[in-house]
């Protein structure tokens, strides 16, 4: 008979058996033509290495926050299952308590769908949104002025970026 | 129970509508919204205490009582918030949506009987308060407000939770009855003054109570006005409320402990809120200090914790409310009409010739000054003076005198807002408020005279 741990030495191997015939089954039927921007960690086009301090598409967070929402709701599954299945619970209720879970459950599943349905009519799940908002600006100075003033101080404020980027370390 | 059930279902309502063309549509529905919660509240009146979700939170008198404050208040602040719809740029469906969530945090943290649902409720609120701190997004003060107020509250929040570790590990339970229990029996672990501290600074850091106030004044200022208000009133309401049900439910037993601790730290509220306030040159930064001064006596009732603590917390945070709704209300329209030259001006100055300019507007301010002073008359007394009655009753006089010279202190820079708008020329043009929005003044002013001059009406009913 195994003891508990056993059982979960068996879940280890269980595991890593289970991940090889993934890995081992893609390899045989997938094509094998690599290169380097596929074999860069990120395949969203992230940079893995280099200086902290860069501007993130701020689209990421989005969907990642939508990601954890939906991972916190299957964690809730879980317990819900184990309590959803209990037989004595269904036979002393006469099979009502079956009822009354699910039903719980679809309230909550409910509500975490109404906020993706949210996200989703707002446009957030779009990579690409679809509609930049360009805020309209009718200015009364004739756009030759704003020319001719940035071509008689383009020399100088050339001059003036280079002392900058001369004086970065 | 029944509002929190429905002001989260209706919150979703009120975020789905913003799908509706016309934005119309938005104030009318929350308002009705909140409405109809007002009446799902009041159901479970004089039923004695019910408790629901297996001791998670608990219905009685005095959280119904404390509930119905919080959602007038947040009706009064949600009926002015007419602006919404002539910015381009604001949601109004979030921002309903966002307040009608956190008042769900309010009524958790009104009538938690579980440590857990205190932070839960306490999270709700915080979170939806960073969230409308920062809804001005084109403002640059708004957003330094909502991520100090965000960095800061994430911290005192981590202070609350470890606290909360601290008290399960010394009673075994999350429950005040449990940790009542445990006290009960007498020689009471060290983890249990440590928790209990953690505990105390966390929800002192929400209520803005000295050395855990300095978040309040830029966080008031930098959020946009209407939110403020909404702070100022519903966050300090609820916390009062989850502070004293956490006191004199579990920790009566060692009040010896915590009194003394209370005690300074009213002291120190008192003191920093009252005599920096005198140094203010906005109004919104004077109204921040007058909230932490406020802060520190509704904190008096609680040090003294008397039978009569719970009678002048709910009645002070009442008078404190509606005031404090009236002053920012008036505030709005001014700020507005003077933004025209560039930055809002929320200096005293924008008071000046208030008096000729509208009359209306100059009464509800006087009206809502005299109350936040504490001048005979109107609700604000009042308060005071249950609050300093449960002091003499336990006998902490040096708190008392303390108290009584800082609102000597207050009337000098509430009365200075008086003296601008009826002494001194103003050079702005006519000032126009819409019906509505002068009703809910209104209707606030003749809260405040009336709890001033009969305040039995009030505490007769709890």
């Amino acid at each position: 008979m195994l003891t508990d741990f056993g059982i979960i030495l068996l879940f280890i191997i269980a595991g890593f058996a289970l991940l090889g015939v993934v890995l081992g089954v893609g390899r045989l039927l997938r094509p094998d033509n690599p290169n380097p921007e596929k074999n860069s960690t990120y395949e969203s086009g992230e940079d893995p290495v280099g200086n902290a301090n860069v501007q993130f598409n701020v689209r990421f967070y989005v969907v990642a926050l939508i990601f954890v929402l939906f991972e916190v709701e299957l964690v809730f599954l879980f317990p819900w299952a184990v309590v959803f299945g209990r037989e004595d619970l269904i036979a002393q209720t006469e099979g009502r308590w079956g009822w009354f879970a699910l039903a719980e459950m679809t309230v909550f599943v409910g509500i975490l769908a109404l906020g993706l349905a949210y996200a989703w009519a707002k446009g957030y799940l779009d990579w690409v949104k679809p509609k930049p908002h360009v805020s309209q600006f009718d200015s009364p100075v004739p756009s030759e002025l704003y020319e001719q003033l940035n071509e008689r101080y383009a020399g100088k404020a050339g001059k003036g970026m280079e002392e900058k980027s001369n004086q970065l370390p | 129970m029944y509002p929190i059930i429905l002001l989260s279902f209706l919150g979703i309502v009120v975020l789905f509508l913003g799908f509706a063309k016309s934005k119309a549509i938005l104030l009318p529905a929350t308002l009705l919204f909140l409405a109809v919660a007002l009446v799902g509240n009041f159901v479970e009146w004089n039923q004695g205490t019910i408790i629901y979700f297996y001791n998670m939170l608990a219905v009685n008198n005095l959280t119904l009582a404390f509930n119905g404050i919080v959602l007038v208040s947040a009706f009064m602040i949600v009926a002015m918030t007419r602006g919404f719809q002539d910015d381009d740029e604001a949601q109004p469906a979030e921002y309903y949506a966002i307040m009608l969530f956190s008042l769900v945090g309010a009524f958790m943290m009104i009538g938690f009987e579980n440590l857990i649902m205190l932070f839960l409720g306490l999270e709700i609120l915080s979170v939806a308060m960073y969230v409308l701190t920062g809804s001005d997004k084109r403002n640059l003060r708004s957003n330094e407000a909502a991520l100090k107020y965000f960095l800061m509250g994430a911290f005192a929040t981590g202070i609350l939770l470890f606290g909360i570790a601290l008290l399960y590990g010394a009673t075994g339970s999350f429950t005040l009855t449990g940790i009542q229990a445990y006290i009960g029996q007498g020689n009471p672990s060290y983890l249990l003054y440590g928790g209990l501290l953690l505990v105390l600074i966390g929800m002192l850091f929400k209520v803005s109570a000295a050395p855990f106030h300095f978040w309040t004044p830029d966080v008031y200022e930098g959020a946009p006005t209407i939110f403020t208000a909404f702070m100022a009133t519903i966050v300090k309401t609820a916390g009062f409320a989850a502070l004293f049900r956490l006191l004199s439910h579990s920790f009566t037993g060692i009040y010896d402990y915590w009194w003394i601790t209370l005690a300074v730290i009213t002291v120190l509220t008192l003191l920093v809120g009252n005599i920096i306030a005198v140094y203010q040159d906005s109004f919104k930064r004077m109204l921040a200090y007058s909230s932490i001064s406020h802060a520190g006596y509704l904190l008096i009732a609680l040090t003294a914790m008397t039978p009569q603590t719970e009678n002048s917390i709910l009645f002070y945070s009442m008078a404190y409310s509606v005031a404090t709704i009236c002053a920012f209300g008036v505030l709005i329209p001014l700020a507005r009409e003077k933004a025209m030259t560039g930055k809002p001006r929320e200096t005293y100055e924008a008071f000046n010739g208030l008096a000729r300019n509208n009359p209306l507007l100059a009464f509800v301010l006087t009206v809502s000054m005299l109350s936040l002073a504490g001048i005979p008359l109107t609700a604000g007394f009042w308060g005071k003076f249950f609050v300093f009655g449960s002091a003499a009753e336990r006998g902490i006089i040096w708190l008392l005198v303390v108290a009584i010279l800082m609102s000597a202190v207050g009337i000098y820079y509430y009365f200075r807002v008086i003296m601008a708008a009826y002494m001194k020329e103003g050079d702005t043009a006519e000032i126009r408020v819409a019906p509505f929005y002068k009703i809910v003044l209104v209707t606030a002013t003749i809260i405040t005279l009336l709890f001033g001059i009969a305040p039995g009406l009030f505490t007769g009913l709890v």
